[in-house]
């Protein structure tokens, strides 16, 4: 487990990470969203143990991560522009890492270049932007560390390569449970790849919940109530996030599970009641509406 | 703890990233250093082919060994081209090694790795080492090889080649050293270049304007036991250990072991700055904030105080004087404070708009420059009020410029080294009557403050002449001092009586009482050739004659102090050439072949108060009563410059106005003033006639013999010049030339003369 508690890194006296505790559980894919600025990278940066934290620990399965190698044997990071040796290709690659990761998995590695189509003798320098994130994604899964940090890795891969990413990920956390740590400013990119997820920003952490548990603690509802006291009875009774009013049509964002809420429903009269499935987006600026923040504005521009 | 393997693996990883630093190091050791020593060796074979005809083979060979053993010490000993590839390498190898500091993407990819910081640097550092080692021992190696092929290598060359590759190798340590600082200091590599400079050249700027400033500033400051060139440097202690092995043929274990704690204190500075850097700085200029208004203080203010000194040597002025000009040293010293502060901080932010952030750090820069500045000026810490208490003082030198020295004035140490007199006298002469010195100073110092006050014009009765003074302390301290003694001065003339006359004084100043000489003349390398005459005649003197007259003149000169010197004119000069052959060097040259030799000349004045020694010299034939032999004047011409003449000349006409001038002012600037001025009121005068020629002839002296000396003692007219005319029978025209320029002794210019020579407008 990763565990990142009251951290804080400021640069130039600005704070880039204020405060902020996060816990990563094994064999989960942990997304790390926030805006341009709001930390992603430097919160990654330290717990890939390249800076050091003013205040606060980072611990790696309980070892701090900083100039420790116990601890960084267990981590590969991929920073948002992966760096290659000049001149290089994918051998000299594979031969520097394994000088420094012992469970380096060369066979694994040049299986990898197969199956994406990147030639192993082509220098580096002539692969496009997509394919060095390819490589190094590689190297980062071939390392065979435990926990993978991926710096905006993502942010740019075709459709088709996101989903052999995916599935690369699917059979190594089933393998060896290894820990994807993504960190993005785009939400849609990490919908269908992460199971919990961070919300940075401003340098702290605004939530850090599973996927799964915030899916089934917010349902949506559109109902037209028969009555105004129908409508008074109904609100008192529910954990509404968000009222939406058109007319007669009210649309909520309501906090429970989904028996829990038609139990509710059952109790008032409705002209109109329909659940609605709800976007992880949904969901997002559901959650951070309800602590004061538009986030919209803040990760969907 | 790191496994042998995976560092020898790391290594290896580490240098494929560096494969054109060892290129770049195999192109300049491995290739460079033995093609040049190949050609140069055959050079020197071919332009000696000539000794095999000229001598027989044994003989021949070991000429032609000594000539190809010293050309092959010198290409693989100390050179220049060296310290420019080892400085170049150094650099080079630092900065590719760790220039993944500058860079983020380059950190976070090193960093990232699980490997320790410690050992990262280790490898790095190890190979910067390695990049520079086996080159140059490879390189020497086939030098070596190439050497032994043609002769060229015995156990000094091996010997040489081994001391320098270790002074290399400390040097290299130092400069490599250096670069890694600086490069831990930046986070980008044009500021690492300029603090790579700052490190280098940074002793040498605050030294010069120290030593600027003491010497604009301090009416007894003196350069002479000041180091221009700066100590915590790897280039002046390169140097250093490099002139020590050219004349000692040995390494100066003091300086090399300077060079290696240095080397290894910056290497220390170095790292811990590595592992307290922190991975952000990558890509700023400087990677500890703290240290940046530190830095740019210290560089604005030498920087700001430099330049002032600049406008100083620019305006050539008097800060005693002129106003405007100081006025002018503040403006600039101050533009300078607000340009270097403002320079530095556009560097900090990579913005030009920063120029005038962190005003403090002008302020503060300014502040400090106008103290130090304030300092000097008003002398604060009493630099030229200092005079020892005679109690606390061990021994005195004191070393006046040019006095007694003959026509040659050589000092040589023990082992025939050569010293200037000040170093001379540092070494053997002792004082001890330092009561009688410090007197002769305050003295001396007060009449010259007065002076300067005064600003008054030199006046009768008053001749400063300049002198060294060297206070040895008990404390173990060392003080110099300039000091202008007005020898003039009655009471000081009682004094300079006592030091100059003292046995101390003559021992470390008189060179013709030197236990130095002694000793060189018991020594059979030494060819010692003496002479005894008045710089025109002069007779050749025997060894052994001479040694017995060095000891009568040693006993004579007990008899000298300041006032019978200063009072006398020389009756004649012992002269003495000291060679020394070296056998290895021989050439051939337009006139045949030849040896090569080093040699010292020296000249003792002898006075007629040296009357035992005149005496021994008059016994054995010697020419020790006049000046000139008459029987060899055809003619004597004398040139009267009418000097004086020539002054008030110029001043009628300068009054009058209108024309051109044709007497300048300068033509009272003495015997060497423009011809030019000359021309107007220069008068000649010929004789032939025996009695004149011969009352000429009882007063006058060559001029080489009577020079203007520091004790302002007897001199030659100014105006007069006498020139000799020598028959073309005689035999000194055939070994001195057609004529000898002589002059009259003050006040004793025959009055038919005068009058014969007077300018007449």
């Amino acid at each position: 487990m990763i565990e990142i508690r009251n951290v804080t890194k400021s640069y130039d006296k600005i704070k880039a990470v204020d405060d902020v505790s996060v816990s990563i559980k094994e064999s989960t894919v942990f997304g790390l969203i926030g805006t341009n600025g709001a930390g992603k990278s430097t919160v990654l940066r330290m717990v890939a143990g390249v800076l050091e934290p003013e205040q606060g620990e980072i611990a790696i399965d309980g070892l701090p991560v900083f100039d420790n190698m116990e601890a960084k044997r267990n981590i590969y990071f991929i920073a948002d522009e992966p760096y290659f040796f000049a001149n290089s290709n994918a051998i000299d690659m594979q031969k520097y890492l394994c000088s420094v990761y012992p469970e380096f998995a060369v066979e694994d590695f040049y299986n990898y270049l197969v199956n994406f189509g990147l030639d192993k003798k082509r220098k580096i320098n002539t692969y496009s932007k997509g394919m060095k994130k390819q490589l190094a994604l590689i190297c980062g899964v071939c390392s065979g560390t435990k926990y993978l940090l991926c710096d905006e890795t993502f942010d740019g891969l075709d459709p088709v390569m996101r989903q052999g990413i995916k599935s690369i990920f699917a059979s190594e956390i089933e393998r060896r449970g290894m820990t994807p740590v993504i960190a993005s400013h785009n939400l849609r990119e990490l919908e269908d790849i992460c199971d919990h997820v961070g919300l940075l920003h401003k340098g702290g952490v605004l939530l850090s919940k599973d996927l799964e548990d915030m899916k089934c603690n917010i349902q949506k509802v559109q109902c037209v109530f028969k009555t105004i006291d129908d409508e008074a009875k109904a609100i008192k009774a529910l954990d509404i996030m968000k009222n939406e009013k058109r007319g007669s049509l009210n649309v909520l964002t309501v906090r429970g599970n989904k028996a829990e809420i038609l139990a509710v429903f059952a109790t008032v009269n409705t002209i109109f009641f329909e659940a609605l499935p709800l976007s992880l987006e949904e969901i997002f600026i559901s959650e951070t509406e309800v602590v004061g923040y538009d986030v919209k504005k803040l990760i969907l521009g | 703890m790191t496994s042998k393997s995976s560092f020898l693996v790391s290594m290896k990883e580490n240098n494929k990233r560096r494969l054109w630093v060892w290129v770049i190091a195999v192109l300049m050791f491995v290739l460079i250093l033995p093609v040049v020593t190949a050609f140069v060796l055959g050079g020197v074979a071919r332009s000696n082919e000539w000794i095999w005809e000229a001598a027989d083979a044994a003989t021949a060979g070991q000429l032609v060994h000594q000539k190809m053993a010293e050309v092959m010490g010198g290409m693989l000993g100390f050179s220049g081209p060296v310290v420019v590839f080892s400085t170049i390498l150094a650099v080079i190898s630092a900065v590719q090694g760790f220039s993944y500091l500058y860079s983020r993407k380059k950190i976070d990819f090193y960093m990232g790795m699980p490997v320790k910081k410690s050992k990262r640097f280790l490898v790095i550092w190890v190979n910067g080492i390695l990049i520079f080692i086996i080159p140059y021992l490879t390189g020497l190696f086939i030098s070596l090889l190439i050497g032994a092929g043609n002769g060229a290598v015995d156990s000094g060359v091996l010997y040489t080649a081994a001391a320098t590759f270790l002074v290399n190798l400390c040097f290299y340590l130092g400069v490599y050293h250096l670069a890694i600082l600086a490069l831990m200091m930046t986070g980008n590599i044009v500021v690492t270049g300029f603090g790579f400079l700052v490190f280098c050249l940074y002793e040498c700027m605050v030294r010069y304007m120290l030593l600027g400033y003491m010497q604009e500033f301090f009416d007894y400051f003196t350069y002479y036991g000041k180091e221009e060139a700066p100590l915590v440097s790897p280039f002046s202690m390169y140097g250093k250990l490099a002139y020590a092995f050219s004349y000692k043929n040995a390494i100066d274990i003091k300086y090399l072991l300077f060079l290696l704690l240095f080397a290894l204190t910056v290497g220390v500075i170095s790292y811990v700055c590595y592992l307290k850097r922190p991975a952000e700085a990558a890509g700023k200029a400087m990677t500890f904030e703290i240290t940046k208004p530190f830095i740019k203080v210290l560089i604005t203010v030498p920087v700001a105080l430099v330049a002032g000194l600049m406008v100083f040597d620019r305006v050539n002025m008097d800060f005693n004087d002129a106003k405007e000009g100081i006025g002018w040293v503040i403006f600039i010293t101050a533009l300078a404070v607000v340009l270097g502060s403002a320079l530095i901080q556009v560097i900090y932010e990579f913005d030009i708009k920063g120029a005038l952030h962190k005003k403090r750090d002008i302020l503060i820069s300014g502040a400090l420059t106008a103290f130090i500045f304030v300092v000097f000026q008003y002398d604060l810490f009493g630099y030229d009020d200092y005079i020892p208490a005679p109690d606390k003082i061990e021994s005195i030198a004191f070393v006046p410029e040019n006095y007694e020295q003959g026509t040659s004035g050589m000092y040589f140490d023990s082992d025939g080294s050569y010293l200037p007199a000040v170093e001379y006298a540092e070494k053997y002469m002792y004082l001890e009557n330092a009561g009688e010195v410090c007197e002769l100073v305050k003295l001396s110092m007060d009449a010259h403050n007065e002076d300067v006050k005064t600003k008054e014009d030199m006046e009768e009765g008053k001749y400063y002449s300049y002198s060294t003074v060297i206070y040895r302390l008990k404390s173990g301290r060392t003080v110099n001092r300039a000091l202008w003694v007005n020898v003039e001065d009655e009471r000081s003339g009682q004094l300079l009586d006592t030091i100059i006359g003292s046995q101390e004084f003559k021992k470390g100043y008189m060179i013709g009482t030197s236990d130095n000489l002694n000793t060189i003349l018991k020594q059979d390398k030494y060819k010692i050739t003496a002479s005894y005459g008045n710089t025109v005649y002069m007779e050749r003197m025997g060894f052994e004659e001479f040694k017995e007259f060095l000891k009568i003149y040693q006993r004579d000169m007990e008899l000298a102090n300041f006032s019978n010197v200063k009072n006398s004119v020389p009756v004649g000069i012992v002269q003495l050439d000291i060679t020394e052959e070296l056998p290895w060097a021989v050439y051939r040259g337009a006139s045949g072949i030849s040896k090569s030799t080093r040699g010292w000349d020296l000249s003792i004045n002898l006075y007629p108060f040296y009357e035992e020694s005149l005496g021994y010299l008059k016994e054995r034939g010697y020419s020790v009563d006049r000046q000139l032999n008459m029987e060899d004047i055809a003619s004597i011409q004398v040139i009267n410059y009418n000097y004086e003449a020539a002054k008030k000349l110029a001043e009628k006409q300068e009054a009058e106005g209108g024309g051109d001038i044709i007497v300048s002012e300068t033509a009272s600037a003495g015997r060497y003033g423009r011809y030019d001025s000359d021309v107007a009121t220069r008068v000649y005068a010929d004789y032939t006639e025996e009695d004149e020629m011969r009352e000429i002839a009882d007063c006058i002296y060559p001029q080489d013999l009577v020079i203007g000396d520091w004790d302002n003692g007897k001199s030659l007219e100014e105006d007069y010049r006498v020139i000799i005319n020598f028959k073309a029978d005689s035999d000194i025209m055939k070994y001195y030339g057609t004529s000898a320029s002589y002059g009259f002794v003050e006040g004793q210019v025959p009055d038919f003369v005068r009058e014969d020579t007077v300018y007449k407008e």
